[in-house]
């Protein structure tokens, strides 16, 4: 975790109120997996007290250079779009905990839903370098939400869910899980938390409907791993990456907690990374 | 109004006097007694440069620290010697010993227990840090969401989430003993009993310098009204802890009081080593497609500049009832604001929300009210302190000072 002053160098509507900045920030670009975030301060003025907690959307080792994507949704993500190249912004990060691939797993299954897809973009980035096979499955409302193709590694499987049809699956992006669920060995999701909702329920089935029976040695050897470490995540089927409005982003406050089954979960520091088994999803509505 | 207009002409005297040399005929007369008493010091201007240049080359090229801060942290020799000569230190709990390093505190809720923000703050300089409100048992809090953005402030309901004292004394009793920056509990509780057994844990605690109440949680034995807001109770629940331990004693204010002047007195009579004002306001959200307040909890505590106006509005008025010291806390974002805590009597204050923001404030604040007594020639900012308060008591603003009929 560090304080840094990120120069911003190149700023760009990718879709509809949707946008990606880059940032000159090697100590992020380096020191960072995928599902961490940055918490950024935003303009002192017309009272924006608060700083506002983006995923890592991409960090490129080699050129020191780290994206964030982000939807304009209120007054902060505002003040955001209309910085200038040259202007620069300070960053607390990297921040939060990140995804757990286990080393075992050749096919990954990435699903976002909407904005979701910068919670999740990272990894895919991270697994195709280290030669893993990865689908994503992309749900947004229309064709005119839908994440361009030309943003994301050559080597991933891209397929797409509208609400309306106009483009790809009709339906919620969740419907297409089941037919990739044989092939994944593990599946990791970003977006809306009813969504996030429905794939927890999904994969909770999955062993039942695939037919698989726990059989011979379990992965990891048995031992029980407790509920939150980084090893229990690793042989976790589904991880999640949740968001709650947050405050301090480093534990300190509390502010930021979702309830997971073993009391409240702080989103900046036991996540934003979740195994889907630690959260209580019926308390999310 | 005298003691304003005391202070007034003294800054006047000493705006004039350095001003006079440069106009009018003095100049040529004056500059070489100016020359003479800056060649004491040229080495160690030539150094100030030099080091200015790296410093900024460092930044440009590492780390790219905010402008504005290396200026404090990087002074000259002479000019930390005589840094290091003003004492910022205060006693806040006189006769039971509670010395602060700095009057910069954090406040509890926005600085864990001071381990959270260990990458990035150096808390050893900070002149107190108080902890995440401790109650008897562990607690889960709210249910989310538990913070929003408001205009200059932010709404939190996080419940006091928190794992009881006794894993708090276990967990953080160990590190905080070995710092040398005073860790003070905040306590809270829902019954008189909660707040003394759990003052009566840490009592003796090694690393536990002090106590402070928080006093606006509900009081389930009197139908769930805050003890904050009734005097009787206010005053009970302060003497009940006071009996109970012998650790420096903060009781923190609630805002939400039509007149806040007989509970701080209550507090006072009742054993405080000191008050701290204010708590958060009481304030509401409401959830974008506006069917149902945004916050888990419907109402938060409202804080952040927002409510500076009314924190020193309350700083103010204890201040002119009740003799310990005060602790002034309430939207802190800079340098004048501690100056203006100060002014209305504060001795020390805590800067809450705008840690979020800004983690190196404190320090930085700390740093900088240095700065502030160097420049104004004092060797404590004792002169700095309830230098805004009138002579004679005015009358409190619940008798409706705002309006003069």
């Amino acid at each position: 975790m560090r304080l840094v002053s990120a120069e911003l160098v190149e700023s760009r509507q990718i879709l509809p109120g949707q946008w990606i900045q880059s940032f000159d920030a090697p100590e992020f670009a380096t020191g960072s997996r995928a599902g961490q975030f940055v918490h950024v301060r935003t303009g002192d003025y017309s009272g924006l007290i608060l700083r506002r907690p983006f995923s890592i959307n991409t960090a490129d080792a080699a050129t020191g250079i780290v994206t964030l994507h982000f939807r304009t949704v209120g007054r902060g993500t505002e003040w955001l779009t209309r910085a200038r190249e040259g202007d620069r912004l300070d960053m607390l990060g990297p921040l939060g905990r990140p995804f757990e691939v286990d080393p075992r797993s050749r096919h990954l299954l990435l699903i976002a839903g909407g904005l979701g897809m910068a919670g999740i973009r990272m990894l895919a980035d991270e697994a195709v370098r280290d030669g893993r096979q990865v689908v994503i499955l992309f749900g947004a409302q229309s064709a005119a939400h839908v994440y361009p193709s030309s943003l994301l590694p050559d080597e991933v499987e891209y397929v797409v869910a509208t609400d309306d049809g106009s483009l790809g699956h009709h339906g919620f992006v969740t419907e297409l899980v089941t037919d990739y669920e044989a092939w994944a060995d593990q599946a990791f999701a970003c977006g809306p938390h009813a969504m996030l909702k429905r794939l927890a329920a999904l994969a909770a089935g999955r062993r039942e409907r695939l037919g698989v029976a726990k059989l011979g040695r379990k992965r990891g050897g048995g031992k029980q791993d407790p509920l939150g470490s980084a090893a229990a995540r690793r042989k976790a089927f589904l991880q999640v990456s949740m968001e709650q409005t947050m405050g301090c982003a480093v534990g300190a406050c509390l502010g930021c907690t979702v309830i997971g089954v073993e009391g409240p979960q702080r989103v900046c520091r036991e996540g934003p990374v979740f195994a889907a088994e630690e959260i209580a999803w019926e308390s999310i509505a | 109004m005298k003691a304003k207009k005391k202070v007034v002409t003294s800054a006047d005297a000493r705006a004039a006097r350095a001003s006079r040399p440069a106009r009018g005929i003095d100049k040529p007369k004056r500059t070489p007694t100016v020359r003479t008493i800056k060649s004491a010091i040229v080495p160690v201007d030539r150094t100030k440069a030099a080091s200015g240049g790296r410093a900024r080359v460092e930044t440009g090229g590492a780390a790219g620290a905010d402008s504005g801060a290396p200026v404090a942290a990087r002074p000259t020799l002479a000019e930390r010697e005589a840094l290091d000569r003003i004492d910022l230190s205060v006693e806040l709990a006189p006769g039971r010993g509670l010395r602060l390093p700095n009057p910069i505190m954090v406040a509890s809720g926005t600085f864990g227990y001071g381990v959270e923000y260990g990458e990035v703050v150096d808390v050893q300089r900070l002149g107190a840090i108080c902890c995440k409100g401790t109650t008897l048992r562990p607690r889960a809090g709210n249910p989310p969401p538990r913070v929003t953005e408001t205009p200059g402030g932010m709404l939190n309901s996080i419940g006091l989430q928190n794992p009881g004292v006794d894993a708090v004394i276990e967990k953080y009793g160990p590190i905080w003993q070995g710092w040398k920056v005073p860790v003070i509990v905040n306590v809270a509780g829902e019954s008189i009993e909660d707040y003394v057994e759990v003052a009566r844990r840490l009592d003796g605690v090694p690393g536990v310098a002090g106590i402070e109440l928080n006093i606006s949680c509900p009081n389930v034995g009197k139908g769930g009204l805050q003890f904050a807001i009734d005097r009787d109770a206010a005053r009970a629940v302060t003497a009940a802890v006071r009996r109970a331990t012998d650790l420096p004693l903060l009781v923190k204010l609630s805002p939400n009081v039509a007149d806040v002047r007989p509970i701080a007195k209550a507090i006072e009579e009742a054993g405080a080593d000191a008050i701290t004002a204010i708590n958060t306001l009481s304030g509401l959200a409401v959830s974008p497609d506006r069917t149902r307040a945004f916050l888990g909890n419907t109402y938060g505590g409202l804080s952040g500049p927002a409510i500076r106006p009314v924190a020193l509005r309350i700083v103010y008025e204890v201040a002119q009832v009740v003799s310990i010291p005060i602790v002034g806390i309430g939207g802190v974002t800079s340098l004048a604001d501690v100056l203006d805590f100060l002014a209305c009597g504060a001795v020390a204050v805590q800067v809450g929300t705008a840690i979020f923001a800004d983690p190196e404030l404190p320090v930085r604040l700390a740093d900088e009210l240095r700065a502030e007594c160097l420049r104004r020639g004092f060797t404590s900012y004792a002169p700095l302190v309830g230098t805004a308060l009138p002579r004679r008591a005015g009358a409190s603003s619940a008798k409706g000072a705002e309006y003069r009929p």
